[in-house]
């Protein structure tokens, strides 16, 4: 099984270059927020893998606290738009 | 890992480059903080691949994590003109200027870690672990044998608090103008995770990757979370308060101990052996507590008023 976990990496990688067309194109804030977000999961899946591969347990020391923050660098988001606050700064990134 | 690993770290390094190309260059503010979130995030786990398992914790608390928050929230207060006037590009005479300027630089840094000296310091840092108190490398460096660049460290974030309060006050409404319903449980919910985790973090550090960063960047985005949920900060601008010794303590105590080890014989910061353990763990309580404070009043973004509740100047 965990001779797939380097391919399974690769995969989770590339699913992250392919997102990141989508914060490249937006076209709402909304829509790069929550690439960033997916980011944050496949960051998280990719150092539960390595953790597993290198036998080092701090990395889901890392996964935790990739886990927690990603959480914080939404609810920043939500609470701009939210509050009505939210003059979006890109021009056509209105949400 | 052999040839998969080696095109996992390709994809990395190239996705690494074109984040960090687009948090320079993106058309909008938004689009450059949002790319600058996600080069912290690869950035960590390049640290991953790298085999930096410390820099990697500290990467992803404080790079991706806080700092991606205080840039989305300082870009909520920037007019909506200012975030568009960004576009310009270099002009002709300053590329002149910074282009072979970057490449020195770069030359000169592909130099000096050619003339490293080849083994590092990791043999005698191994060689002295035993008398260090602490089973952590990293830990060991950080908080014994160059417990005084930390102390700098330490001293460089509460100069920021400073000059930033001294900028005036904190634009944050005492309470945000309309939180949404969902934030206040999903604070309950949350807080005592990231409370934990520190702890843990913190810990942790004695004998695994883990410490006064890491735990205290935590601590300090489960307060600015708080803030969101719409709860009241504690912390104040009050002269007389015991806040400005909270922001302090990490600073205090480490010149204390250092001093305090002075007096019994020893150099500074040069701790008698059997007590290094406990001084270690001291230390890093009060730095990490401090850290998280001082993380959180950078966050506030200015003096916070004396008195919440009626907003009386400090």
């Amino acid at each position: 099984m965990t001779d797939l976990f380097p391919l399974l990496m690769i995969l989770l990688m590339l699913n992250i270059v392919v997102g990141l067309m989508r914060v490249l194109r937006g076209p709402t804030a909304a829509d790069r927020m929550l690439a960033a977000e997916m980011f944050a999961t496949s960051a998280i899946a990719i150092a539960l893998l390595l953790a597993v591969l290198t036998q080092r347990e701090a990395l889901v020391d890392l996964a935790l606290v990739f886990a927690l923050l990603s959480a914080l660098a939404v609810v920043t988001f939500v609470n701009r738009a939210w509050s009505g606050r939210v003059r979006s700064s890109d021009g056509e990134d209105r949400p | 890992m052999g040839a998969p690993g080696l095109a996992f770290d390709g994809i990395l390094g190239a996705a690494l480059l074109w984040t960090a190309w687009q948090a320079i260059h993106a058309a909008g503010l938004f689009r450059a903080v949002v790319s600058f979130m996600v080069f912290g995030l690869l950035m960590a786990l390049a640290w991953v691949r790298l085999e930096a398992p410390d820099i990697a914790l500290a990467e992803a608390a404080i790079g991706a994590g806080i700092t991606g928050a205080l840039l989305l929230s300082a870009l909520g207060r920037l007019d909506w003109e200012a975030g568009r006037a960004t576009d310009e590009c270099l002009r002709g005479r300053d590329r002149a200027f910074w282009v072979p300027t970057g490449l020195l630089l770069l030359a000169g840094l592909g130099g000096a870690a050619w003339l490293l000296p080849a083994p590092g310091l990791g043999e005698p840092v191994a060689a002295e672990l035993g008398r260090s108190g602490v089973e952590n490398p990293v830990t060991a460096v950080l908080l014994n044998f160059r417990a005084w660049d930390t102390l700098l460290e330490i001293a460089i974030l509460l100069l920021g608090v400073v000059a930033l309060w001294s900028l005036g006050p904190t634009p944050w409404p005492s309470s945000p103008e309309l939180v949404s319903p969902a934030l206040p449980m999903l604070g309950r919910v949350l807080f005592p995770a990231f409370v934990l985790v520190s702890a843990y973090l913190l810990w942790r550090g004695s004998h695994a990757p883990g410490g006064a960063f890491p735990a205290g960047a935590v601590m300090g985005a489960g307060g600015v979370l708080m803030l969101m949920a719409g709860a009241r900060p504690w912390l104040s601008g009050d002269v007389h308060g015991p806040w400005r010794w909270a922001l302090a303590l990490g600073m205090v105590a480490m010149l204390g101990v250092a001093f305090a080890v002075m007096t019994g014989g020893h150099g500074f910061f040069e701790y008698p052996v059997e007590l290094a353990g406990r001084l270690i763990l001291l230390l890093e309580l009060a730095a990490g507590l401090s850290i998280a404070l001082l993380l959180f009043a950078l966050y506030l973004g200015g003096e916070p008023p004396a008195d919440w509740e009626t907003r009386r100047p400090a």
